[in-house]
């Protein structure tokens, strides 16, 4: 990183989230005996349902296949939410300026302009449903998991620092032709 | 049936809009629509209102679902009123809890209008 990049990640908001369990302690759930890989596989495939489920439903709009393999840092738009219990991380969905606007005009049905203060309110809805709807289709494996309300940001001038030192799961989808990402940072129990 | 009175309480306004377009999609005929985003606002309005169901998240600042069911149980207005629960929140122990505190049915988001015509016709009826 040169020094001009050094001074401006200085100046930008810092965002760190973190989420612990809070289950008695010792408590194991079915997660510790899954497999690493067999892991970022269920959750891989659960986060992708769990979107296409929410976006077919409430947005009215099935998601489109990507095959983008890198996925930006931040967008216009960052929605959050936290995990906690026996399953502990953070999720996040994140799109750019047009998507959001779309998706909050889709799910009030209007096609006239939808204010900023909506934008972020159906956002913070859309990762709610994900998360809710991912941690549904994971409830033999992670029966005790409550969700945090969720938290929106926008603006690119941030950084996020998941606190946690497990398994990254990130998908990519396609909503009207624009990509849309989703990251699932979970912690290690 | 005669048309509804409904209150709808989540803490998005976007979610209170969807779930108002959901139940007039599902047919059922709307006479008013009462709005509150959180527990002691729906307890509120209650406490002035009589309406003929009431749709309410859990998750909820100030005052959650769950509380908000139980309180409503003191409330003359809300005696008879069926509640139903909208909500991510779909795991057995919060159906089991959200039933137990007086509500008499229960949707997960995300839904379909399909859903909520399944779910609260019956109620309406019975």
């Amino acid at each position: 990183m040169d020094s001009e990049q050094k001074d401006d990640s200085s100046k930008r908001v810092q965002l760190i989230f973190s989420a612990k369990s809070s289950g008695p302690a010792g408590s194991s759930s079915k997660l510790d005996e899954l497999p690493r890989e067999e892991m970022a596989q269920r959750f891989t495939q659960s986060l992708d349902n769990a979107a296409s489920e929410v976006f077919t439903m409430m947005v009215g709009t099935p998601l489109g296949p990507s095959d983008q393999a890198i996925h930006p840092r931040v967008a216009d738009y960052t929605a959050m939410i936290g995990l906690a219990g026996d399953l502990c991380g953070v999720l996040s969905f994140r799109c750019g300026n047009n998507s959001a606007l779309l998706i909050a005009g889709k799910m009030l049905g209007t096609d006239e302009h939808v204010s900023d203060e909506c934008v972020r309110d159906a956002l913070g809805e859309i990762c709610n449903m994900v998360a809710g709807s991912f941690k549904g289709q994971l409830s033999d494996i992670a029966e005790k998991c409550m969700l945090s309300v969720p938290t929106v940001v926008s603006g690119k001038d941030y950084y996020l620092y998941p606190l946690v030192d497990g398994l990254r799961i990130q998908v990519s989808k396609t909503f009207e032709g624009s990509l849309i990402w989703m990251t699932l940072d979970v912690h290690n129990n | 049936m005669n048309a509804l009175r409904v209150l709808i309480v989540d803490d998005s306004s976007v979610m209170r809009k969807i779930v108002d377009r959901s139940l007039r999609q599902a047919g059922l005929e709307i006479k008013e629509v009462f709005e509150a985003s959180n527990g002691v606002e729906a307890l509120a309005r209650m406490q002035q209102t009589r309406v003929d169901l009431i749709l309410s998240d859990i998750n909820m600042p100030t005052m959650d679902g769950l509380e908000l069911v139980h309180q409503l149980q003191a409330v003359e207005n809300a005696k008879g009123v069926p509640i139903v629960m909208i909500t991510t929140e779909a795991g057995e122990a919060h159906v089991v809890q959200a039933l137990s505190c007086g509500a008499r049915g229960y949707i997960r988001k995300p839904f379909s209008p399909d859903q909520i015509k399944e779910r609260i016709i019956p109620l309406l009826q019975g």
